[in-house]
């Protein structure tokens, strides 16, 4: 049994079926390792809908919204926009990377990631300082339901790029030690999902908080 | 007729403390699971038995003072389900699933062993709230804000903050073990094992590990924000500061009603596989059985409000409806279990009394929540002692006897020693006779208007009689126990030798030693049918009866 | 090696075939006696209620009718098909039949769509709320205590009774039809034979309004405003209904207890003028000479836990509550639970005098009545 969880399966007593033709590693289709981050990153969907869900009932019950003290106060043009465009880009980076070691291009992978990883903290920086002006502008964790769903969605968002960043360094030090080939890199395939789909909630996060 | 001996028996592999610490074998890992649960079942019991002992006569006499009662029905609830309940299952399901598929372990093994050991962090958590000033958590295992709120009346103390921490740390132990689960069932099993060849106890806990996935993040949800709430001074539930009490609900019941699919799928998964091999024929409508249970797991997601009649804002017909409707499949269940005894040959082996006590008392749990499908009835029976039987006669009533049934059957495997019978059959009756005194006259208690979660009653209100027999049975329940414990305790050491196979069993994981050696299997047998020992034992019996 | 099951199994399952025909005995029973009437809720005392009781009784048919069924089916099938020790040949291996599958999916679906049904039914019935109902009360649940403000046609409040509680164990309230009729006795009156519309509101958390013979509640949300409707059967005049909170609020939840009392329209109305007057009544000043002994309310608690008095003399306690937004009052039990004298409540920021009749010597507790398990002390008179 290996590590990455790529089994031997044990052969079987007779010879008449066709699944002895199959190899003795897992089943055809996707990895376990990549099942498995799909499935994990499906319970992350489920945990933001539930925070969505509040997001909308709450708006939905609360008018005006947002509130009169709080009307321009969430201007999708500012440096917000710069960090969306920021995150996008991320994610073009992020496949560049994967289609790179995909053919074996170990330094287009290892390029391409290290500035996904630089782009994934410059996002952090920026929503932090993005947090400071709010804070400035009176819109805190606390200052009523409209900053209490916005600092929830977006802290926690920020909660995972910061676990995503964290994956990337893991896997950019994998690379750069040589551990990834084109025939073996489930781990690349498994945090750019994870990253993809922190993107895809960036985008919609900023659509229904900064948009809608 | 001799079950052919697939591998060598082998002696029992002696671990020493340091293996087990550090293990990411399934089996080892499955009987941690349940020795973990276990303890906790008896730890939430223990509060159950303060409350019954409170509530067997008017007056305080047990406890200091309500808020102590309040805590012990929150705790008492918390464990059973979050400690209890729910690992137990993935226990023996982390124990039985790779055998029953033909692989050497689960998928991610590791993250097998990570999700144990959060299982007992989880619980002191929840527990070290009775070392702090204000108490463990005591807003119900529900904490229905604004109660649950920080506040003088309400919970201001740091018990309920810690019982938030430990069902999220709890909660996701849950998910990373309903991953590893479907990753396991879906790439793993051997060749010759398509889908509709599983042992039906993979099919429930696959049906359950979806429900854990998609539904366990959305309490995750509602928690934090309580917790926001609490400690950051936010405004989702409070209705004086913006925010709505009943959001919490909806959220939190999104969960928790699947929860109770979680409950019990992989418990009806046990008697599905205990019913057959005692009966001596394969399981009535295996194919039906698995359509039964994807339809209770997907329906089981539209009924949460169910829980809310009385709130005032639920679309009721909607749920009256969807609740009415999920009995069918249950009911098609239980008709093939029926049906699968009909015309067998009964071995009254201590699992199959269990897994009929199972059906007998799961029935009554049935019925009886199909009256708090109607929703005027429900007006008059939510909130007292009539669902607060209905709870247990399906959790306990079906879940727990689900779990003895399983416990007694698989005992052997894992230990290599058969557990006495005798003792067996003392503790099934001592605990169904206690069960049905405890908890049958609470029907009676909730129509006469008692409510739940209340310390104490008036002398005159004329509910003393039948708390005091529903206290008798509790106290029985906990000396069901004792031939229990005492069963396992001599059997694990002068227990008749098991052997690979002493139920005649039809699954694969009869197919090896008992207990396995590390890697399970030296060689599997053919696989052609849901039953392949059945097929390998009988040289594949071909006549199929229709009846 | 296997071993096939033991063979000394006929004793067991004769005793399991025992334990389980115990227990079908005992269901029997409880049927079969007077016992068996208690699977029914009480009787209805509103029409709502009694809609909803011959709802009961169809659900409850259909439902002993499925469970002697199918637990019938499960333990003949028990115990007819028992093992017989020694027999080792395999039963014929059926593995399903798709029509049988059918026929038990069909059958049940059309059976709880009509139980569905019927329950609509039902539902409109019990929630239909008019547009003038003859009588109109405002109920606030608070911590852990009913106020029940009675309203005129425009939504003004007439009166409002803060004693939520009928108890007929004091000197001023005997076992008597007259102690029906007085509001001090406490108790939401309500007269028999006319709609009655209520709406809840909750002042902190969410509380539930229960009347087990209306077989009824609904929950009291902070936040929104729930209201239903009732019509008390006029056959039950002069009766009184308890009620309790039905929805965990807290440490004295379990003794969040109200009356619903059902009166004569006559009574009534001269039970709502009682009140009227008792919440405009000025207290009178205190009998100069009188001790006065002063208490106050402070974070929900009283700013001091013993208090001494002279025997067989009227005294007075000066109340401060000092709670924005929280009732207290103070009331005096005797060490039996009976209440000496009910005192109406105060809400935060108001003073007042609470007048008391002389009291024989001994022990007394005093409490707040909204806050019960939390705010109390000793009174002692020597």
């Amino acid at each position: 049994m290996t590590a990455e969880g790529q089994v031997m399966q044990p052969a079987a007593i007779g010879a008449d079926h066709g699944a002895a033709a199959v190899s003795p590693h897992a089943r055809r289709g996707i990895s376990n390792p990549i099942l498995g981050m799909l499935l994990f990153i499906t319970s992350e969907v489920m945990f933001f809908s539930g925070l969505f869900a509040a997001y909308f009932s709450t708006r939905a019950q609360d008018q005006p919204w947002p509130p009169a003290q709080f009307a321009h106060t969430l201007n999708p043009l500012s440096l917000i926009l710069v960090a969306t465009v920021i995150l996008i880009t991320s994610s073009f980076t992020c496949q560049f990377a994967v289609w790179a070691i995909r053919r074996g291009d170990r330094r287009g992978f290892i390029r391409n990631i290290s500035v996904t990883f630089v782009l994934g903290i410059a996002f952090l920086l920026l929503q932090a300082y993005d947090y400071s002006l709010l804070f400035g502008d009176g819109l805190t964790i606390a200052s009523g339901p409209f900053g209490t769903t916005y600092f929830t969605l977006t802290g926690f968002h920020g909660a995972h790029v910061f676990g995503g960043v964290l994956m990337l360094g893991v896997i950019l030090y994998r690379g750069m030690s040589g551990q990834f080939s084109a025939k073996h890199h489930d781990a690349v395939e498994a945090v750019s999902l994870y990253w993809h789909f922190v993107d895809v909630v960036w985008i919609i996060l900023f659509s229904v908080l900064y948009l809608l | 007729m001799a079950t052919q001996v697939l591998t060598r028996p082998t002696t029992v592999y002696r671990s020493g403390l340091y293996e087990w610490l550090t293990t990411t074998d399934h089996k080892k890992i499955g009987i941690m699971y349940v020795i973990n649960s276990f303890l906790f079942f008896l730890i939430g019991g223990l509060f159950a038995l303060v409350v019954r002992s409170e509530l067997a006569q008017p007056g305080l006499q047990v406890v200091a003072d309500e808020h102590v009662y309040n805590e012990a029905f929150t705790i008492h609830a918390t464990v059973m389900i979050f400690l209890f309940i729910i690992p137990m299952l993935a226990g023996l399901g982390n124990y039985v699933v790779p055998l029953m598929v033909g692989a050497p372990d689960m998928a991610f093994p590791r993250i097998n062993a990570l999700s144990f050991w959060m299982l007992p962090l989880g619980g002191i958590l929840l527990l070290s709230g009775f070392l702090s000033s204000g108490g463990a958590a005591a807003a119900g295992w529900t904490s229905y804000p604004p109660l649950s709120e920080v506040g003088p009346l309400k919970s201001p103390g740091v018990g309920e903050d810690l019982w938030i921490v430990a069902i999220i740390l709890i909660g996701t132990s849950s998910i990373l073990g309903g991953i590893n689960f479907l990753v396991t069932i879906f790439k793993m099993r051997a060749p010759g094992m398509t889908l509709f060849r599983m042992p039906i106890m993979v099919w429930t806990i696959l049906v359950t590990s979806v429900l854990v996935v998609m539904a366990t993040p959305v309490i995750t949800s509602a928690l934090v924000m309580l917790f926001i709430d609490r400690n950051y001074g936010g405004h989702f539930f409070d209705p004086f500061g913006g925010g709505n009490a009943l959001l919490y609900q909806n959220v939190f019941w999104f969960y928790s009603h699947p929860a109770v699919y979680v409950m019990v799928l992989p418990a009806m998964g046990i008697v599905s596989e205990v019913l057959p091999v005692f009966s001596r024929k394969p399981l009535f409508g295996y194919k039906a059985f698995i359509f039964a249970t994807a339809g209770i797991g997907a329906l089981g997601f539209s009924v949460w409000a169910h829980h809310m009649f009385t709130t005032g804002s639920v679309f009721l017909p909607f749920f009256s409806l969807m609740t009415f409707l999920i009995a069918v499949p249950t009911g098609v269940k239980m008709f093939n279990w029926v049906f699968t005894m009909y015309r067998g040959k009964l071995t009254f082996s201590t699992p199959l009394l269990f897994a009929v006590g199972f059906l007998t008392m799961f029935l009554i749990g049935g019925i009886n929540g199909a009256f708090s499908a109607s929703v005027p009835v429900d007006f008059a029976l939510h909130d007292t002692y009539w669902v607060v039987a209905h709870l247990h006669y399906v959790l306990f009533g079906g879940s727990v006897f689900g779990v003895f049934a399983g416990i007694y059957y698989w005992f052997p495997k894992m230990t290599g020693r058969m557990l006495d019978e005798g003792l067996g059959k003392i503790h099934f009756v001592l605990m169904i006779v206690g069960f049905n005194l405890t908890f049958f006259p609470m029907h009676i208690l909730g129509l006469e208007g008692m409510p739940r979660r209340i310390a104490d009653y008036a002398s005159d209100a004329g509910w003393t009689d039948l708390n005091l027999a529903a206290t008798i049975g509790g106290f029985m329940i906990a000396a069901s126990m004792l031939p229990f414990l005492w069963n396992v305790f001599v059997s694990l050491r002068n227990g008749k030798i098991a052997g690979d196979d002493p139920w005649e069993g039809n699954t694969l994981e009869w197919a090896t030693s008992s207990p396995p050696p590390p890697y399970n299997f030296d060689r599997l047998p053919e696989i052609r049918s849901e039953r392949p020992l059945f097929d390998a034992r009988h040289g594949r019996v071909v006549h199929e009866a229709q009846a | 090696m296997s071993s096939t099951p033991r063979r000394r199994l006929a004793p067991d399952a004769l005793v399991a075939g025992g334990v389980v025909v115990l227990l079908v005995i005992l269901v029997a029973v409880v049927f079969l006696t007077g016992i068996g009437r208690s699977l029914y809720p009480p009787d209805a005392a509103t029409t709502q209620a009694q809609d909803t009781r011959d709802l009961y009784n169809i659900v409850f048919a259909i439902a002993v009718a499925v469970f002697v069924a199918v637990e019938g089916l499960i333990l003949w099938s028990v115990i007819r098909y028992r093992r017989r020790p020694g027999d080792d040949e395999l039963p014929p291996q059926t593995h399903g039949n798709n029509l049988v599958e059918i026929i038990w999916t069909l059958i049940p679906t059309v059976i709880v769509l009509y139980l569905f049904a019927i329950s609509y039914q039902t539902l409109n019935q019990v929630d239909a709320l008019s547009a003038q109902p003859d009588v109109q009360v405002h109920a606030v649940a608070a911590q852990f205590q009913w106020k029940f403000e009675y309203l005129d046609g425009s939504g003004n409040v007439l009166a409002t009774q803060t004693v939520p509680f009928y108890a007929t164990t004091s000197a001023d309230c005997p076992k008597t039809q007259e102690a029906l009729t007085n509001p001090a006795c406490g108790g939401m009156a309500l007269p028999v034979g006319k709609s009655v519309q209520v709406s809840l509101d909750s002042a902190d958390v969410i509380h539930a309004w229960y009347v087990p013979r209306f077989l009824f509640k609904r929950d009291v949300v902070p936040g929104q405003t729930n209201r239903f409707e009732f019509t008390i059967d006029a056959a039950d005049v002069n009766q009184v209904f308890r009620g309790q909170c039905a929805e965990l609020c807290g440490t004295g939840h379990a003794t969040m207890l109200f009356t619903v009392l059902g009166l004569s329209s006559g009574d009534f109305n001269t039970w709502l003028t009682s009140l009227e007057a008792l919440n405009h009544r000025t207290p009178p000043p205190a009998p100069s000479g009188a001790t006065t002994l002063q208490l106050t309310a402070h974070n929900i608690a009283f700013d001091k836990s013993s208090l001494e008095v002279a025997a067989n003399q009227p005294f007075v306690i000066d109340f401060k509550n000092e709670d924005p937004g929280i009732p207290h009052n103070v009331q005096i039990e005797q060490s039996d639970g009976t209440v000496v004298q009910a005192q109406p409540t105060i809400d935060g920021g108001q003073e007042t005098n609470y007048q008391f009749n002389g009291l024989p010597a001994g022990t007394y507790t005093f409490i707040c009545v909204v806050h019960p398990t939390i705010m109390h002390g000793t009174l002692t008179v020597h």
